[in-house]
């Protein structure tokens, strides 16, 4: 009875907190990015479409593949037929010094429906071909997936933990109410617990509530048949995946904050110390590498960013995952971090001071 | 199970800074003041007393309990603190009712306890009124309302009268003089002498964080021999009675009183001047009252602490 008790004393400090604004921010962020890439898809789908629809006969694959650098206006149309679209344009370029020459610059869009083949002639010849994938689940997921490593769980997640967490104790130690609690007849560590409790289910909620909408977002451009199988095939269990990972994310994250409360009097100091220890996981002692909550993170998402090349040198330390573990003991592990930190943290509040004249 | 505070050989330091020390006190219920200049170890004493703070050496027992039994002692205890916050959001109902939550008690019983504690501090028509829109005062009582709705037998309150008005001022001190009625102690720290004294079973003077003086005020008084007690004695004849006491080798000075109806006597043994007046009496004199004229806080808190403190 006393939990919950707590839970519905903290709800308004979680779910409501006027300097808690920012978190659904960032938690929102993600969402109207893939929410807007789903609307800026779907109005190019329409438009190659209809030039799909303005082409002579059907294109595919290998009438794109044909078009090369080279080849004339009248290959081009040859083989593609009359383009749909086209663009021209005249450049004057500076041959001596008081001689320019004009070059007439032609533009030719063709697509099969799905696809767009973009075609630069220069004075009637190909001197450029480009290639617009269209509407593709595959290439889609694996943004998703950088996108679910590189910003909802290391800064949106991490950083909203940070705020709905570290608020629980330092938020009240600054507004001097903490000792109301600490008057009631709980044990600390029970307080501890309920607080905890309260932080988790506002950052559950918030969190898992973003990843579906992403996912939500993200489908949306696509037609009931791709995302039916989509779903039928691995896409239940990769949505499933993440929402776990969401979860875990929050257990583990909320667990380090909340500790971090009654210690750092400023929350910048404890992010940067936490936010430094996550990212030079991969070339930490296999020892302490266990002492992080990305480590077991990284294993269980379901979609694996792979190392790029030319990827800039922090990307591929953050993306690297060198030794991937097995989703059993990811999930522990993320857990049994969670339970230690959170007993250690008890041990502080079971001795913690209220003497706010300092705070 | 006793019904005492103790503090025994209580020393609290704050890194090098002393907050009380060598604090050994036995409070019995009743009114309990803690009385003393800013940074004397009011507030510490109080917040050791609820285990919001731990003794640097030292134990304290409150009825019996230790602050390290949260689950027994806040039963029993309730703090008003002297910061003036809230948790942000609240009506003045939903901070009472929400933290009684805490004690275990159910929903009706909450609302219940809620509603007498709000009843007892006059606060039933604004109760539904968020904290943050109350008066200085009415956030006050608000606060009181929370730290005694659970019905505590120990009820800590620092600065308690600050801020209210005088009306509701005297219906605090009848509410505390009730309290100490059934038995419940009431330790309050405040800064208005005259208050204290008139509230108070029992003071506990601080000073540079020791304990200067406790005990019932007339009993601090009269340990105190630097400074001779001053009888006010109203009569007839102040002038010849003047002549007559100055015969005594324990009357150090009289001053005639400004209405030419008494005088103000200062006499190194009270005990002999009592014994002393019964024979005036007799010489012909008419005695109307005879009364201690410096037995209260404000003076005990002069000779013990000094005159500069008190006008703080």
């Amino acid at each position: 009875m006393t939990i919950p008790a707590i839970i519905r004393l903290e709800m308004k400090k979680t779910f409501f907190a006027k300097r808690g604004l920012w978190i659904y921010l960032l938690a929102l962020a993600p969402v109207a990015l893939f929410f807007v890439h789903s609307m800026v898809e779907l109005r190019m789908h329409g438009v190659r479409q209809e030039m799909a629809r303005k082409s002579l006969r059907p294109l595919t694959e290998r009438d794109f593949a044909s078009i090369s650098g080279g080849m004339s206006r009248a290959d081009v149309i040859a083989q593609l037929g009359n383009p749909p679209v086209t663009s021209s344009r005249t450049r004057r370029v500076r041959t001596g010094r008081r001689a320019f020459e004009s070059i007439s610059i032609e533009t030719f869009r063709y697509s099969d429906g799905n696809n767009e083949l973009t075609i630069r002639l220069e004075n009637g010849v190909v001197a450029g071909v480009g290639r617009v994938s269209g509407i593709g689940l595959g290439q889609d997921t694996y943004v998703f997936a950088g996108v679910f490593q590189f910003f909802f769980i290391r800064l949106a997640i991490f950083f909203g933990c940070l705020g709905i967490f570290m608020n629980l104790f330092r938020g009240e130690m600054l507004d001097r109410t903490l000792h109301f609690y600490l008057l009631t007849p709980i044990r600390r560590e029970v307080l501890l617990l309920g607080k905890y409790l309260a932080g988790l289910l506002a950052a559950v909620v918030i969190f898992s509530t973003s990843a579906l909408l992403q996912i939500a977002s993200l489908l949306y451009q696509f037609d009931s048949d791709t995302i039916t199988h989509y779903l039928d095939q691995n896409g239940l269990s990769q949505i499933a995946s993440y929402l776990g990972v969401t979860v875990l994310a929050c257990i583990g994250y909320g667990s380090v904050f909340l500790a971090a409360g009654p210690l750092f009097r400023n929350p910048i100091v404890a992010a940067a110390i936490v936010l430094i220890w996550e990212s030079i996981n991969p070339i930490l002692p296999a020892l302490l590498k266990k002492f992080s909550v990305i480590y077991y993170l990284k294993s269980l998402c379901p979609v694996e960013v792979t190392l790029a090349p030319g990827m800039p040198a922090l990307f591929a330390l953050l993306a690297s995952n060198p030794e991937p573990i097995s989703r059993y003991i990811a999930i522990f592990g993320v857990l049994a971090l969670s339970v230690v930190v959170l007993a250690a943290s008890a041990r502080r509040v079971r001795t913690l001071e209220i003497n706010y004249t300092t705070d | 199970m006793t019904d005492r505070i103790v503090f025994d050989n209580v020393s609290k330091f704050y890194g090098d800074v002393l907050g009380v020390n060598r604090v050994n006190l036995s409070i019995p219920p009743g009114i309990t003041s803690l009385v003393g200049p800013n940074g004397s170890g009011k507030t510490t004493l109080m917040n050791l007393m609820t285990g919001l703070i731990r003794p640097t050496r030292g134990s304290i027992r409150i009825l019996d309990l230790t602050p390290d039994q949260p689950e027994q002692l806040f039963h029993l205890v309730g703090y008003c603190s002297q910061f003036d916050s809230s948790p942000k959001g609240l009506t003045g109902y939903q901070f009472v009712y929400s933290y009684l939550r805490l004690y275990g008690f159910d929903r009706a019983k909450s609302e219940e306890l809620t509603w007498r504690a709000i009843d007892r501090v006059g606060l039933r028509e604004a109760a539904h009124r968020k904290v943050a829109g109350y008066s200085k005062g009415m956030r006050q009582r608000i606060r009181f309302a929370q730290s005694l709705a659970h019905n505590p037998r120990v009820l800590v309150l620092d600065e308690p009268l600050n801020g209210l008005d005088p009306l509701v001022r005297a219906e605090t001190i009848a509410l505390f003089r009730s309290l100490a009625k059934d038995g419940c102690h009431v330790i309050l720290s405040s800064h208005v002498l005259h208050e204290v004294d008139i509230i108070s079973d029992q003071v506990i003077l601080l000073s540079g964080g020791y304990v200067a003086a406790e005990g019932n005020i007339q009993g601090v008084r009269s340990e105190i021999e630097d400074h001779p007690m001053q009888i006010l004695i109203r009569c007839d004849r102040p002038s010849a009675l003047a002549a007559r006491l100055f015969t005594e080798d324990h009357i150090v000075e009289i001053r005639i009183h400004k209405d030419r109806h008494g005088l103000l006597a200062k006499t190194s043994d009270p005990d002999r001047f009592y014994l002393l007046m019964n024979h005036i009496a007799l010489d012909g004199f008419s005695v109307e009252s005879v009364a201690p004229f410096d037995d209260d806080v404000h003076s005990v808190y002069e000779y013990l602490i000094g005159a500069e403190e008190v006008t703080r």
